[in-house]
C-alpha cells in the first residue's frame, strides 16, 4: 500500500511537497464547491480523463490480453504460492506496480498523465525526484518482466 | 481586476503569518477579504489561467495551508469573480449554509482512497474461483496458446471474472474503512481505479484510518492501494440551494 503524506511545506509552495497532487488532481478538478456567483476556468482538454473503462474492458482486444496473460501464468506453482507482488517501497518501484496492475484495465490514467504532461513536464525542472511518480506502464512493465 | 477565489472561511479566519502563494507565474499572493460573518481567500487572476499542473498545485497549496488555520470551505479549481466587491456580494447570498458547512468542517479532513487491481495476482484469485477460467487456461497452455476462438472465449470469460472481482473488492475497500469514518463519498467516476472513496476524519484522529488501510493492504494482497491525505474536504462541501428552489422542493 502507498500512503502519501499531503504536501506539508509552509512559506512559498516552490520544491517538494507535490507528491500525491498527481492522484488527487481529479478531486481539485471535479470536486469542491461550486458557486453560481463565480465563474469557472474551462478545463477543455482536461475532460478526456473522463473514460468509462467498461467500455475499454469489454473489447476484444482486451479480451486477448487476458488469455495472453492466463497464458503466461504458471499454475504449477500452485494457488496460494505467493498471491501477489510483495508489498512494495520506494517510488519508482511503486509507479512500476500501479501501472501494471491497470495495464489490461484502462489506459485512463495514462492519458490523465498525458493531458497534464506538459505541465508537469515544465515543472520538472524544479524538483527532478518527482518524474519517477508518472505511471510509465510500458517501461516498468517490461522491466518487471526482466526481473522475474 | 479578476479575483480568483480559493475557499471560503470565518470572517475570523487568520491572515496567513507567512506569504502564502497562489497561481500564475509568478505566483499571485493570497490574501483574506472579509464579509460580514465570513471571508474568503483569494489572490489576483492571472490572464489566461489554465488547468496546468502549477496552477492545480498552488490551488491545492493554498487551501492545505489556510486549511491548517482553521476551516476552509474549498472550491472547485478555477472559480472566478470579477473583483472583490463581487467576491464580498457572493459571500452575502448563503452566509447560513455556509457558516453551516464551516461549523460540519472544522476540524476534518478528507483522505482518499484508490484501489486497483495487481493484474497477476488477481488472474490467480479468478484462475482459482473459476473451474472454467482454470480448465480452459490449462487447455491452452496444453496447446501452446490456443488458436484464436478459445482465446477470445476464456478472455471474455477472465474480463467478466475480473469485473465482478473489482464490485467485490471495491465493497470490500468501502466494507474495511467507511466505519472508521464520519462521512464517506464517491470520487469521481471513470478515472481507472476499481474504487475511488473520499472519507472524513477528524484531523487529529487519522491514526485508526490508515492503520485500517494498512491492514486491509495486507489482507487483499491482490489491491493496489493509494491514501492520499490527508486534504482539504473537497468531497465534502454541499452548494447552497437557492432560496426559491428549496422553498418548492419542500
Amino acid at each position: 500500500m502507498t500512503v502519501v503524506p499531503a504536501q506539508q511545506e509552509g512559506g512559498s509552495r516552490g520544491g517538494g511537497g507535490t507528491s500525491g497532487l498527481y492522484d488527487v488532481l481529479e478531486l481539485v478538478l471535479d470536486r469542491g464547491l461550486v458557486i453560481d456567483a463565480f465563474v469557472r476556468v474551462s478545463l477543455v482538454g482536461i475532460e478526456i480523463l473522463k473514460i468509462d473503462v467498461r467500455v475499454v474492458v469489454a473489447s476484444v482486444d482486451t479480451y486477448l490480453r487476458f488469455a495472453e496473460a492466463c497464458n503466461r501464468l504458471d499454475l504449477e506453482s500452485g494457488p496460494k504460492k505467493e498471491p501477489g507482488l510483495p508489498d512494495l517501497v520506494g517510488e519508482i518501484t511503486e509507479s512500476g506496480a500501479r501501472g501494471k496492475s491497470k495495464g489490461a484495465l484502462s489506459g485512463a490514467a495514462e492519458t490523465f498523465a498525458d493531458a497534464i504532461g506538459q505541465g508537469r513536464e515544465a515543472a520538472s525542472g524544479r524538483s527532478g525526484d518527482e518524474e519517477p511518480r508518472r505511471p510509465r506502464r510500458t517501461a516498468t512493465s517490461s522491466r518487471k518482466k526482466e526481473e522475474s | 481586476m479578476t479575483t480568483y477565489i480559493y475557499g471560503i472561511a470565518h470572517a475570523d479566519h487568520p491572515a496567513p503569518e507567512k506569504p502564502v502563494l497562489g497561481v500564475g507565474d509568478p505566483p499571485r499572493p493570497v490574501r483574506i477579504i472579509r464579509a460580514g460573518e465570513l471571508a474568503a481567500v483569494v489572490s489576483d487572476c492571472p490572464d489566461g489561467l489554465r488547468p496546468k499542473r502549477r496552477d492545480l498545485l498552488a490551488h491545492q497549496h493554498v487551501l492545505t495551508e489556510t486549511g491548517n488555520a482553521g476551516a476552509v470551505l474549498p472550491l472547485r479549481f478555477g472559480s472566478l469573480s470579477t473583483d472583490d466587491d463581487a467576491v464580498r456580494g457572493a459571500l452575502g447570498e448563503h452566509t447560513e449554509h455556509y457558516k453551516t458547512q464551516l461549523a460540519e468542517l472544522t476540524g476534518r479532513v478528507e483522505f482518499n482512497v484508490k484501489a486497483a487491481h495487481r493484474e497477476e495476482a488477481v488472474l490467480r484469485l479468478v484462475v482459482d474461483d473459476e473451474p472454467e477460467v482454470r480448465r480452459l487456461t490449462e487447455a491452452l497452455q496444453a496447446s501452446g496458446g490456443g488458436d484464436y476462438p478459445e482465446r477470445v472465449q476464456l478472455g471474455e470469460l477472465v474480463a467478466n471474472a475480473v469485473r465482478a472481482r473489482e464490485v467485490h473488492d471495491a465493497h470490500t475497500v468501502e466494507r474495511a474503512l467507511a466505519p472508521l469514518a464520519e462521512q464517506s463519498a464517491p470520487g469521481p467516476e471513470g478515472t481507472g481505479w476499481l474504487v475511488n472513496l473520499s472519507f472524513l476524519l477528524p484531523r487529529t484522529e487519522t491514526a485508526p484510518f490508515t492503520e485500517a488501510a494498512h491492514r486491509l493492504a495486507e489482507e487483499q494482497p491482490q489491491l493496489e492501494l493509494l491514501v492520499n491525505g490527508p486534504l482539504p474536504p473537497y468531497s465534502f462541501v454541499r452548494p447552497a440551494q437557492p432560496a426559491a428552489e428549496h422553498a418548492s422542493r419542500g
